[in-house]
């Protein structure tokens, strides 16, 4: 279990997030949802080690791993897939795959396999990563942190841009992914599909987590007020 | 919420102000009055201090407030120090009436200059500045007209008797040192230093505010320049003979970043401390040879891993305070958070 | 005719050399953000270091190439790690500072170990080869040299574009935040990067001192030209700094023609009136 304990974040003197504690199992898909700036990915952010926090503050299994660097925590098995697909220009596709895949642990994904399961990709795999769709950009950005073999993956707004048709390929190739066992935290501006794709679901606002439930039973009009702080 | 300006001053030290003034003004008569009680040998010393004081802040001033740092500021000094001579010796002029001409030469030159210089910027800028110092050095070195390598001889000086001379040339230097020291407060002051601290802040979000951002960091060359090139004019005047090698060596530059890295870049009583000990190391270690180079270059390896803001930041912060009243600062929040500041540069 | 054509001939074999001085500040810039100012005097410390293998153990340069280049990979190791590494990545003026005072230390010790005198190293009879060549005379040794150059360049290219490390130096050099996202460790990483550039200042450093005499202070001016190979040539690109090198030794050998003490001042000129027609370098940064 990947989970935070009164979590707190700092960018320089300003406070981005405020105490912080939710969890995620193995083979679930938890939401995070919640309007711009309330700190869904400085959250994120904190836990892959992109920003500073206290040791305690992030635990998997049990263990502090909070603070640690990106690297440790790929070797720990969490990964994010960032904000903007981040993809590296002057790599293709497959080299996008090959540099993570190399870097992170083993396992069942490889960039073979990925390539294999998004048969869309494969005849751009020698592209620069950047001269593809959005949507083919996200595949290969949720595929450069799945080579990684994570037991946690992070994904930080992946349906930002993208059509609905490749919003669902995505979201297929995600639902594969927790049938073997793999946790999701999905950061979702758009509330409906967040809940729909979620077993349960965190809100957030200003820094602070506001309102949390089960998906399936959530009230839309109690999220909509936690979501806009009414 | 308002924000108490940390420039503005607490009532009721008025009659502390007038101590303040009253000491200075005490210690400027005692530096005036030098010549009449001291050897030609101190004042000599006291001119290179003087001197490379103005060079250093100047060097402080762009790599400080302006975010340019330039490897190749030497390039004034020399540039100076030849227009002096050169114009001196061809008009038969007295070389202090002249001594205006030199920081408008140095001045006009770095306005040229700005133009291919900055179409850099970081540390290309850096590096492409010493270009242009070498430049100068080799076109100087070989110009017949100019001396060529022996160099000039400043022929005027030979009108005047040592005493003269030698007082003339050290309040020139004072002039030279006060003088950067007053109108580099007098600019930080203002809106020119206004817009640079912005842009040193943040330089988008000065830029989306309107602040003529090239045109400041121009401006602030601009004024390096000539107080670099007149500090240059008066320490040769100090020599007497100016070459290539000498004026256009990057020791000058060496020195200036010494000073500033030692005493604390981005303020103004940093080069005050720098020089000092600067001076203060080379008379101790002056029979070590290569050995004080190697020493000065270990300690500025040294200080920018252990304390980059140089010795100001070694002290604890309450102790810490703003002589010239230029730091604008935000007042504190709250208890001190670095210990949880992200190792982060970028944007949120 | 003949003596143009073999200026400028002989200027293009030291363009090669530059460019290969250049190629080493190109990675460090496009990986790591950063200008080692001491560039150029680490070229002299590799040539006085040849120069003591050479003579203790009496071989040849070539040889003592074999010695020289995992001692110069371990000395960039060493160096990024120990003081680099806790610069890199802050601001601009840290790492300048730093290793503008390493370039002092450097001379001074240079100094102090081997006195002010020049010295070269000898390349035996093949220095004194050469051959015609359509009414040129072209020197063998030369030619090697710039021969070695192009294969330096184009050995960088292949690791650049082929291996492990190239992908991890592409990546590093688009996007350091996402880098270490997938896994480069960029403290480690950043060691064996300073460590192959000294490889290659080792390499470039024997073919300098072949051709010319060094001293001590002869570094900094190495580093110029560097510099201004890789700012001709646009940021990124290994051939254009081929190019911008190749421009700064053509210029400065007809520069040399025209009046023997102004060589160097023609190629920064040249420098300076290319950085005013094309701000951005002659070249676009290549996305290989």
């Amino acid at each position: 279990m990947l989970s935070t304990e009164k979590l707190s974040a700092y960018y320089g003197m300003f406070q981005a997030l405020f105490g912080i504690s939710f969890f995620a199992e193995r083979g679930e898909v938890v939401s995070l949802i919640g309007a711009n700036g309330a700190g869904k990915s400085t959250l994120l952010r904190s836990i892959v080690g992109s920003v500073r926090v206290a040791p305690s503050d992030v635990r998997l299994d049990g263990h502090a791993v909070g603070g640690r660097s990106e690297i440790d925590q790929l070797a720990r098995g969490i990964a994010l897939v960032p904000e903007g697909r981040r993809l590296f220009p002057s790599l293709t596709v497959e080299e996008n795959l090959v540099l993570a895949a190399r870097n992170g642990r083993s396992g069942p994904w490889t960039p073979d396999r990925l390539l294999r399961e998004l048969p869309v990709l494969k005849p751009l795999r020698s592209r620069p990563a950047t001269a593809l769709s959005g949507g083919q950009q996200q595949l290969v950005a949720v595929g450069r942190a799945l080579v990684t073999n994570p037991d946690f993956l992070l994904c930080d707004e992946i349906s930002l841009g993208l059509s609905p048709v490749a919003v669902e390929a995505v979201y297929a190739l995600l639902a594969t992914v927790v049938n073997e066992g793999m946790a999701i935290v999905l950061v979702e501006q758009n509330v409906r599909r967040a809940l729909a794709k979620s077993s349960r679901y965190y809100c957030m606002l200003k820094g602070k987590i506001v309102l949390e439930g089960e998906s399936k039973t959530a009230d839309y009009a109690r999220v909509s007020a936690a979501y806009f702080g009414d | 919420m308002t924000i108490a300006l940390s420039s503005r001053m607490p009532s009721g030290s008025i009659s502390r102000r007038i101590a303040v003034w009253s000491g200075l003004i005490l210690f400027a008569v005692i530096l005036a009055a030098v010549p009449w009680f001291s050897t030609f040998a101190v004042q000599r010393l006291l001119v290179e201090a003087l001197t490379l004081f103005a060079i250093a802040l100047a060097w402080n001033l762009l790599a400080g407030y302006g975010g340019l740092v330039a490897v190749g500021l030497h390039v004034f000094v020399g540039v100076g120090a030849y227009a002096l001579f050169a114009t001196s010796n061809q008009l038969h002029l007295n070389p202090w009436m002249l001594l205006p001409a030199a920081a408008v030469f140095a001045a006009t030159f770095a306005l040229i200059s700005a133009w291919p210089m900055f179409r850099l910027s970081g540390a290309h800028f850096a590096v492409g500045t010493w270009v242009l110092a070498e430049m100068m050095r080799i076109l100087t070195l070989n110009s017949p007209s100019l001396g060529a390598g022996g160099g000039m001889p400043l022929e005027a000086m030979g009108d005047f008797d040592r005493w003269t001379r030698n007082a003339g040339v050290y309040w020139a230097a004072l002039m030279v040192g006060a003088g950067s020291l007053i109108v580099a407060r007098a600019v930080l002051r203002g809106p020119l230093g206004l817009a640079l601290m912005s842009v040193r802040d943040s330089e988008p979000a000065a830029l989306a505010s309107g602040v003529p951002v090239s045109r400041s960091k121009i401006a602030l060359w601009v004024l390096c320049a000539a107080m670099t090139g007149l500090a240059g004019a008066v320490a040769y005047m100090n020599t007497l003979q100016v070459t290539p090698d000498a004026s256009f060596s990057l020791n000058w530059t060496a020195a200036a970043i010494f000073i500033a890295v030692l005493g604390g870049i981005g303020t103004l009583e940093g080069p005050i401390v720098g020089t000092i000990v600067y001076f203060a190391l080379r008379e101790f270690f002056a029979d070590y040879g290569a050995w004080y180079f190697i020493g000065m270059g270990l300690l500025a390896i040294a200080t920018m891993v252990a304390a980059p803001g140089g010795a100001w930041s070694l002290l604890p912060q309450r102790w810490r305070f703003d002589p010239f009243r230029v730091r604008r600062l935000m007042p504190e929040l709250g208890p001190d958070r670095h210990a949880s500041t992200p190792a982060l540069n970028h944007d949120l | 005719m003949q003596i143009m054509a073999e200026t400028f001939l002989n200027g293009l074999m030291l363009g090669a050399l530059y460019a290969v001085f250049g190629l080493g500040l190109s990675l460090s810039l496009g990986v790591m953000r950063m200008i080692n100012i001491a560039h150029g005097d680490l070229i002299v410390v590799g040539a006085y270091l040849t120069s003591v293998v050479m003579s203790a153990i009496g071989i040849g340069p070539f040889a003592a190439l074999v010695l020289v280049v995992p001692m110069m990979f371990g000395l960039g190791w060493v160096m990024q790690i120990l003081l680099l590494n806790r610069v890199v990545g802050r601001d601009a003026l840290a790492p300048l500072l730093l290793t503008f005072g390493l370039s002092i230390v450097l001379q001074n010790i240079l100094q102090e170990l081997f006195t002010a005198d020049t010295r070269s190293l000898q390349a035996g009879d093949l220095a004194s080869l050469g051959f015609e060549f359509g009414g040129v005379s072209i020197g063998v040794l030369p030619l090697l040299s710039t021969a070695a150059s192009f294969a330096l360049l184009g050995v960088t290219h292949w690791l650049i574009g082929h291996t492990h490390f190239g992908r991890q130096a592409r990546a590093v050099s688009d996007d350091p935040d996402t880098a270490r996202l997938v896994g480069v460790n960029d403290r480690r990483f950043f060691a064996v990067v300073t460590g192959f550039i000294f490889s290659l200042i080792g390499m470039a450093a024997v073919l300098y001192a072949l051709r010319t005499p060094f001293s001590p202070t002869a570094g900094p001016e190495r580093l110029l030209y560097s510099f201004e190979a890789v700012v001709l040539g646009g940021l990124g690109n290994i051939w254009g700094t081929l190019f911008g090198g190749l421009v700064i030794g053509v210029a400065q050998l007809f520069g040399a023609k025209i009046s023997s003490g102004l060589g160097p001042f023609f190629g920064h000129l040249v420098f300076l009136i290319a950085l005013l027609a094309f701000p951005q370098g002659l070249f676009r940064r290549s996305a290989s």
